[in-house]
């Protein structure tokens, strides 16, 4: 078993057994950040294959310092950010729907009653545009003023956006709670 | 406040299943990306990976060396042929090299003088030496010459006949560079009689003497022609082709929500491998800046279109048809808003205020003229403003307003001069 400095500088050299051993070893992971981005899993396969070109042949601006990992995942998610410049080519961001969201439902939500791959799917289900900023702000952390320069849109479309798929998200997952409760 | 607790709830339900999800890359995708990347590394330079440069380094080398090898062998192979008849006797180009010096002594011809500096020019160049003698020779410069003998006379002493072979193989492309997809056109000065082959550098090959080549990805090939006589002899030529990658053209349109900058609309570069632009934004006005930004006179239909230049000239466009639709007129307003209670505002929002959702106003696009009305539930009015920029901040005359619901109502027009006329209420919350 290499040690991942061992790897990387494998993969700096471009050799192939390391570039192959880092793929083994964080493509799992990357794919389920892929997931959270694209719209279905070829989609999100394509984004990782994107993104591990990426890796491999930026892997020397990687400083070192700062967990390898949060590199990985940074580099990926610019890649997802680009996949979506470049998939929504000259689309408005003006939409602004409603200042005030419409938001319903009581329950709360139990972690262990969704799997992963029910979250996905809702997210999924979001438009492209809502997926990022949920994406971004809530499970990246970066601020709505990040978000915004990072999308090209307005501070308000990025809040306003993040707040309407929170309501959507919230709809979805009170129905799929209703028909799992239903079928089980 | 128990929005806010759910709110939460959902987040970290996502943050907690997703964050650290792994999923599982399945072998044929790991196999998919492995050749993607093995291919993608083999255009590229490493000294420790086998790759394109290896072997255009190697094909060289095999080529010199083949050179090398086969100079000195074909001289011995080739003897010279005694005199026959001044008008027949034919001697292999190379042999020309051999007795250079000798005809450079006799030589008192100033013509001929004149021809040995491009002979020994040529002869740096390998193992085509004595070829260049015959071309540069005014009388055998015409390919149709090759075949015929020529005689030169060398001051009375020897009669020595030259066959202009042509062995001075050289490609003649139709261009050596150009964007992809690049046709070229592969011709050389072989007449027939000598049979061909190509190596046209990307794993293409031909044996036509002439003939129409595509290349699809962009390189540098290094083509190789070898030519073989009907005496079996061999020449070879290279050419270097290079082919240049084609930028890709793309933009996005922003207009920008800013209050009193509602009409300049930002375009926004996507292109890449692009150093020179050219927009033209569809009504008879041009720009070549990367990012232009541009104020149209009046919203309407505009088709604008984007070339973008590489570094090599090539050029990539993309052209959006009616940019902007009526989606990019609209005025909105919200229905409640918060007045800051420390005192007027003045009603002119900027980021922080309209973060606190302090001041009532639009959001706005293609407006150009607006009045805003703002009356109580008992017909008074207690704001008015004909800017979008200033919103209303709750107060009337200094005082702020009593919580409750207020009418308003908007006259004006868009730019393309649809009218405006919109009511509706707000109401006015205090904490």
């Amino acid at each position: 078993m290499m040690s991942e400095q061992h790897i990387i500088d494998g993969c700096i050299r471009h050799n192939r057994k390391a570039q192959e051993m880092l793929w083994k070893q964080h493509s799992g992971y990357l794919l389920g950040v892929c997931m959270r981005y694209a719209t279905d899993r070829p989609e999100a396969e394509d984004m990782l294959q994107e993104a591990f070109m990426r890796i491999f042949f930026n892997l020397g601006e990687y400083s070192g310092t700062g967990s390898f990992r949060g590199w990985l995942r940074r580099v990926t998610v610019n890649t997802a950010i680009t996949w979506y410049h470049k998939n929504l080519r000259h689309k408005h961001h003006a939409g602004i729907d409603d200042y005030v969201s419409a938001e319903t439902g009581t329950a709360g939500f139990e972690e262990d009653f969704y799997t992963a791959e029910d979250l996905y799917r809702v997210l999924a289900e979001l438009s492209p545009g809502y997926r990022m900023v949920f994406n971004l702000y809530t499970i990246e952390g970066y601020k709505h003023q990040e978000i915004a320069e990072m999308l090209g849109i307005d501070v308000n479309t990025s809040k306003s956006q993040y707040s309407r798929a929170r309501a959507i998200l919230r709809k979805k997952l009170e129905e799929l709670a209703h028909m799992k409760g239903k079928y089980t | 406040m128990r929005d806010e607790e759910r709110d939460n709830g959902l987040e970290s339900l996502f943050r907690n299943k997703l964050e650290e999800n792994e999923m599982v890359a399945g072998s044929d995708l790991t196999g998919r990306f492995m050749e993607r990347l093995g291919r993608r590394e083999f255009f590229r330079f490493n000294p420790s990976r086998f790759n394109i440069w290896y072997i255009t380094a190697a094909a060289a080398g095999l080529m010199v060396a083949g050179l090398l090898l086969l100079s000195p062998s074909r001289g011995e192979a080739e003897p010279v042929t005694p005199l026959q008849d001044t008008s027949q006797v034919s001697v292999p180009g190379e042999e020309v090299v051999t007795e250079a010096p000798a005809l450079q002594a006799i030589a008192t011809d100033p013509v001929t003088l004149q021809e040995y500096p491009a002979a020994s020019e040529a002869g740096e160049a390998g193992s085509v030496k004595g070829q260049a003698i015959v071309r540069h020779d005014p009388i055998a410069t015409d390919a149709k010459a090759q075949g015929e003998t020529i005689a030169l006379n060398r001051g009375g002493t020897a009669k020595l006949a030259v066959t202009p072979l042509l062995f001075n193989t050289s490609i003649e492309p139709s261009v050596t560079s150009g964007c992809v997809p690049l046709h070229v056109r592969f011709g050389c000065n072989a007449g027939d009689g000598y049979s061909a082959s190509w190596s046209l550098g990307d794993g293409g090959i031909s044996s036509e003497i002439s003939h129409d080549y595509i290349y699809d990805i962009p390189g540098i090939y290094r083509v190789t022609l070898t030519l073989t006589d009907e005496r079996r002899r061999v020449s070879t030529a290279t050419e270097i082709i290079e082919v240049w990658d084609n930028p890709r053209a793309d933009f996005e349109v922003r207009q920008n929500d800013q209050p009193g900058e509602n009409d300049k609309v930002l375009f926004v570069n996507l292109s890449t491998g692009a150093v020179n632009y050219l927009w033209d934004f569809g009504d008879g006005t041009f720009s070549t800046l990367a990012d232009p930004s541009y104020r149209y006179e009046r919203m309407g239909r505009y088709d604008v279109s984007l070339v973008a230049y590489s570094v090599n000239g090539c050029a990539d466009s993309v052209t959006v048809n009616d940019l902007f639709t009526d989606k990019g007129m609209y005025l909105r307003f919200p229905n409640a808003f918060v007045p800051n209670r420390g005192g007027p505002t003045g009603g002119y929002y900027n980021q922080q205020t309209d973060e606190e959702n302090q001041v009532f106003h639009p959001v706005a696009s293609g407006v150009d003229s607006y009045n805003l009305k703002i009356y109580s539930k008992s017909g008074l009015l207690v704001f008015e403003s004909d800017e979008i920029a200033m919103g209303w901040d709750g107060y009337n005359k200094g005082r702020l307003c009593s919580p409750g619901v207020y009418v308003w109502k908007v006259r004006g027009s868009y730019r393309n001069g649809q009218s405006i006329i919109m009511a509706g209420d707000v109401t006015l919350i205090n904490y």
